[in-house]
């Protein structure tokens, strides 16, 4: 399954950066994450809840952090697996200075396999894109809220 | 672990009082608390129909309803329908078309067609059609079950019982 | 003497049975104490088995037992193949490969099991299976069968070179050479997908060990109890006469339910010998569409070499067949395919390169059909292209083609699935096209109706495709007939059934070998207690094997009956006749003795039986044809295809059918229209979706559409009987033949009605995107 789009943060692209650099902001970037541990510079890994349709599990996973040229790019790799099925993914993530802002393009490419994926189908374009849409709300707030404790 | 729950059921118009887990489907319910396994289970997804049983009058799927749904109201199964002796013209008409091969979707089916025909004999291509589309057969083409479907409407119309 | 039941609609002795709730399936077997079995099964489909750890599992409430692999110790083993290789064949490359009942090394396909939890209710059992921590290593996934046949493709079985499960070369004549001096060669690859058998009943199996008895009594949904039973005998080290195997009322079976030793049947029994308490597993939707077999997946590279004026020379058939993860039933799919593209017609030079491949899929047994579909789709799609290109019209080619009425027994040399050459044993091809094409008027609607709707806009189309099916195969089946002292005649075969209606059609036959009621003949099958010799129900087999022993065993009967009834009467038997419950002296009808005193009389409490004879009025037969009887038949339909939304409307369906010798044709309507539902689902609404991990993505209902009575159409159906010349009924089989020629005959009438230049349609199942994409001319993606 393809994931791809972009969003303007009002913040500059270091920013941007650091947020998703920082584990308990990706935590939020991901609802349902209940873990996520930085083990290393580049390794994270945690567990998360999903539901999509009648499916609902938790799922252990990995987060891989590869081909960093902070602030601009980064790789992200994740897996993990679950009572509901698995899943393996890998993406691009561009941070551009615009104007208006930090423009993100992420585009990738998700497997997802067992339950999830022989009776969930139909969900799984829909659930994915409420999550991301979820997901960048979560960043814009956790941007803000940096800017706001900066300005004190 | 779940905590059981009190139900009481009239199924077939006798009255049974029973003490399940409240995640019991209804399927299994009436087929091994009850032991009325006429009723028959082919998905658990809600879509052969296989399981259908009238839930105080209406076709439903028992396997997308909990037991505990049915507390307080009344069940009809197929076993309710005839006996092998005194079969109901519904039944007459599937032995006599041959509408049924396996048998395992048939009560299914016979619980879908029977509240239709109690409304009403007069059934137009479309009601007809209305009628069988929720039940899936893999063995007859459904063209035996059309022709039964129209043999009890002419029995049941001219005063066959109902 | 006139037929008095055999061929007449009779109504079925068993509906009363079903139609009121009162037929025992798997499931309403309720044993005390019994216990409730859940699979623990891989997500993943190629995958290493690290560890597992069912220490979680045990602890639960209600959990009693849970198994891996490890625990089952020496009696874990693969299943036995079977079907081997015919040895008939010259230089067969073949590797046998059979399922596990638990995965030990790793998992070959998604679904496949890994633990098995017995607990108090299935509730409990399948909550369990949650609790069970499994380390698999997922490895590179291999999912397509030409892919799999690269140099770098992940191997689904390690110890093996490649991917290739078989291969096999079959030959007729000489090809190569013919093709040079062609006038015309068409070359063309068909792809053909899986579809699942999807029998409303999932599979489910009680077996049980009573400690005391020392028997073990097995419930299972399977089309061969017999071989289960003595299979299961082998393996746990029992008697035969120890097991009893009982396939009740099955709810549809359609081929799956055929392939043996599953890994459920034998965890199940293990289980049940370990325990001592019966155990009872019940699949559930899901699980049947990975733990349950699949089939027709298949690549062809095909070349027609035919004369100007359409006459085949030559036709060759190269293609690849998936039989998933493991080969257990042999070849006989493949080989059903290679004899099928030799169709009704004459194919004087043939070679077909057959190459097995191994997938990271659920295996592959038949399915109804078997493999017959996709030669018959071969075959009409080269010969409607061939017709295409050289002018001729498609009717028109396939009678310059059709083997002549004097030819058979035809003698097509290459081998079958029986092992042995295949043989057409009688056929008359041409009246069954003539009769089809008057039921549809062709004509008519090829020149005036179909011009005129087109016209208006409307894409109608018309198809008609010709097919032949081997049927009624060996080795053999047996019955045993018994005139009960009440008068009532009960019968036992072996054969199991699945709703073919073998309690009417065989009672039949032993209704009028006997002079009784249909209703007073009282048949059993699919009971090892009460028949044991025997193979089960496929292939189109039960009313040609089944239903001659049960002839021949009437017979026997009616043989004794006579006898003994002459020396009651003290008349000769050929002044005697049986009717109605009695034997009677035809000229002094009130002269009689009741079937019942006579069984009575033949197994007297005093007196003697005299040395040499039996004691009652009971005979046991088998039969074994020396050869399948080869049915066939024409399908014809008009459809129409919405422009705008690519669905496709049925408006007329013709069978034209011979299947020799009818018992009831009540029966074999019946049929004909489930066979033709199934074929309409394989061609347009049903196909497994996997995707390039080996994931069933439409795993239920809901996404593997199985039509339903809006979408088959009303079947007219008309009858030709040119008898086997095989068995004393002259009976063929019909069971598969509705679904055989169906994708073909979609394909082809689809095609004529969009109508569009260039357009070919060259697999299998189409659907409404497909066909969009076919009709605006846009590529498939790889």
């Amino acid at each position: 399954m393809r994931i791809e789009g972009e969003h303007v943060f009002s913040g500059s692209r270091e920013d941007v950066w650091a947020m998703v650099r920082d584990p308990e902001v990706l935590a939020k970037l991901l609802p349902g994450t209940t873990k996520l541990n930085q083990l290393s510079e580049s390794e994270y890994e945690g567990e998360i809840n999903l539901r999509i349709g009648p499916i609902l599990g938790s799922f252990s996973g990995r987060i891989f952090v590869e081909d960093e040229v902070p602030p601009e790019s980064c790789t992200l790799k994740a897996e993990g697996e679950g009572r509901a099925g698995f899943f393996k993914g890998s993406g691009t993530v561009h941070l551009t200075e615009q104007d208006d802002g930090t423009l993100m393009v992420y585009e990738g490419d998700i497997q997802i396999g067992g339950k999830l994926a022989s009776i969930g189908q139909r969900l799984i374009d829909m659930t994915s894109k409420t999550m991301i849409r979820q997901g960048m709300k979560g960043l814009d707030a956790a941007l803000e809220e940096r800017k706001a404790e900066a300005a004190d | 672990m779940s905590k059981a729950m009190d139900v009481t059921v009239t199924v077939n118009g006798e009255v049974y009082q029973k003490t399940i887990e409240p995640r019991l489907l209804l399927s299994d319910f009436i087929r091994h608390e009850l032991n009325l396994s006429g009723t028959h289970v082919g998905c658990e997804q809600g879509v052969c129909g296989a399981c259908t049983i009238l839930f105080d009058g209406m076709p439903v799927r028992s396997c997308l309803m909990l037991a505990v749904q049915a507390d307080g109201h009344e069940i009809r199964t197929v076993e309710d329908l005839g006996t092998m002796e005194n079969l109901h013209p519904l039944q007459e008409a599937f032995q006599e078309t041959h509408a049924l091969q396996c048998g395992f979707c048939t009560s299914g089916f016979l619980m879908s067609i029977l509240p239709v025909l109690e409304e009403t004999t007069d059934l137009s291509e479309e009601d007809l059609k209305r009628a069988l589309e929720g039940n899936l057969c893999r063995c007859t083409g459904y063209q035996h079950i059309r022709d039964a479907v129209q043999l009890a409407a002419e029995k049941m119309s001219s005063g066959g019982e109902s | 003497m006139m037929a008095k039941l055999i061929g007449k609609r009779i109504t079925r002795n068993e509906d009363p049975r079903l139609l009121t709730g009162q037929a025992l399936f798997v499931d309403d077997v309720e044993l005390p104490g019994m216990l409730h079995a859940a699979f623990l099964r891989s997500e993943y489909a190629h995958a290493r088995l690290k560890g597992i750890d069912l220490s979680a599992a045990l602890e639960r409430p209600g959990v009693v037992a849970a198994f891996t692999a490890e625990d089952m110790g020496d009696d874990w083993s693969p299943g036995p193949p079977l079907v081997i290789p015919p040895p008939t064949i010259e230089d067969v490359e073949f590797y046998t490969r059979t399922q596990v009942p638990l995965v030990k090394d790793k998992v070959r396909h998604a679904g496949e099991p890994l633990a098995i939890v017995i607990a108090e209710s299935r509730y409990i059992a399948e909550d369990a299976l949650d609790d069970i921590v499994v380390d698999l290593e997922p490895l590179d996934v291999v999912t397509n069968i030409e892919r799999a046949l690269d140099p770098d493709s992940p191997l689904v079985h390690d110890d093996l070179e490649s991917n290739i499960a078989a291969h096999l070369v079959q030959e007729k004549g000489d090809y190569a050479a013919i093709r040079e001096g062609a006038d015309k060669v068409i070359k063309r690859r068909i792809v053909i997908e899986r579809g699942a058998a999807g029998a409303m009943e999932n599979r489910g199996i009680v077996a049980s060990w009573d400690i005391k008895q020392q028997q073990l009594t097995v419930w299972d949904t399977t089309q061969s109890p017999i071989p289960i039973r003595n299979g299961l005998a082998s393996m746990f080290g029992l008697s035969e006469y120890q097991v009893r195997v009982i396939a009740p009322f099955v709810g549809g079976a359609f081929g799956p339910k055929i392939m043996m030793f599953y890994p459920e049947e034998v965890l199940l029994t293990w289980s049940t010998l370990k325990m001592g308490s019966p155990i009872k597993w019940i699949e559930d939707r899901r699980e049947n569409f990975y733990a349950t077999t699949q089939e027709r997946g298949q690549v062809h590279e095909v070349e027609l070499a035919l004369t100007s004026d359409g006459r085949i020379l030559g036709l060759r058939d190269d293609f690849l067949h998936d039989t998933g993860a493991y080969d257990p039933y042999g070849l006989t799919i493949p080989l059903n395919t290679q004899c099928h593209v030799l169709g009704p017609y004459e194919i004087p030079n043939f070679s077909s390169d057959l190459k097995v491949v191994f997938t990271n899929k659920t295996l592959t047994t038949p399915v109804r059909g078997a493999g017959r579909p996709q030669g018959v789709y071969v075959i009409e799609r080269m010969l409607d292209i061939a017709a295409r290109e050289l002018g001729i019209d498609r009717v028109e080619i396939r009678k310059r083609n059709y083997l002549p009425n004097d030819v058979f027994p035809y003698d097509n040399v290459i081998i079958d699935q029986a092992f042995e050459s295949f043989i057409i044993d009688s056929g008359d091809y041409l009246p069954a096209m003539e009769k089809a094409l008057e039921m549809i008027s062709y004509e008519k609607f090829t020149q005036e109706e179909q011009p005129k709707l087109r016209e208006e806009g409307r894409r109608v189309g018309i198809g008609v495709v010709s097919f032949i099916e081997t049927t009624g195969v060996g080795p053999y089946e047996g019955a045993r007939v018994t005139i009960e002292s009440s008068g009532k005649i009960s019968v036992a075969t072996g054969v199991g059934t699945q709703g073919q209606g073998h309690f009417t059609s065989f009672a039949q036959i032993v209704a009028e070998r006997l002079g009784v009621d249909v209703r007073d003949v009282h048949l059993v099958t699919g009971d090892t207690a009460q028949f044991h010799w025997g193979t089960g129900t496929f292939a189109s087999r039960g009313a040609v094997v089944a239903a001659n022993a049960v002839n021949a065993a009437a017979l026997i009967v009616r043989g004794k009956v006579l006898e003994l009834a002459s020396e009651a009467l003290e008349t000769p038997e050929e002044e005697l006749e049986i009717e109605d419950g009695v034997v009677r002296v035809a000229k002094i009808p009130t002269r009689y003795i009741s079937l019942g005193d006579l069984a009575q009389r033949s197994n007297p409490l005093r007196g003697a039986v005299e040395p040499g004879t039996e004691p009652g009025l009971e005979g046991t037969a088998y039969f074994g044809p020396k050869y399948g009887a080869t049915a066939f038949g024409t399908h014809a339909m008009i459809v129409e295809v919405d422009p705008e939304t690519m669905i496709v409307e049925i408006k007329r369906y013709i069978i034209v059918e011979d299947c020799g010798t009818i018992l009831n044709p009540l029966i074999v309507e019946g049929q004909l229209h489930g066979g033709v539902a199934l074929g309409i689902g394989n061609s347009f609404y049903e196909k497994l979706v996997f995707d390039d991990n080996g994931q069933l993505l439409n795993a239920s209902f809901a996404d593997y559409l199985i039509p339903t009575a809006a979408e088959i159409p009303t079947i007219e159906i008309a009858h030709q009987v040119t008898p086997s010349p095989l068995n004393p009924l002259g009976s063929k089989g019909v069971g598969e033949a509705g679904a055989i020629p169906v994708p073909a005959l979609f394909a082809q009438a689809v095609e004529n009605a969009l109508d569009v230049e260039g357009l070919e349609i060259l697999e299998s199942p189409l659907s409404p995107q497909r066909l969009f994409e076919l009709f605006h001319g846009e590529e498939k993606d790889a």
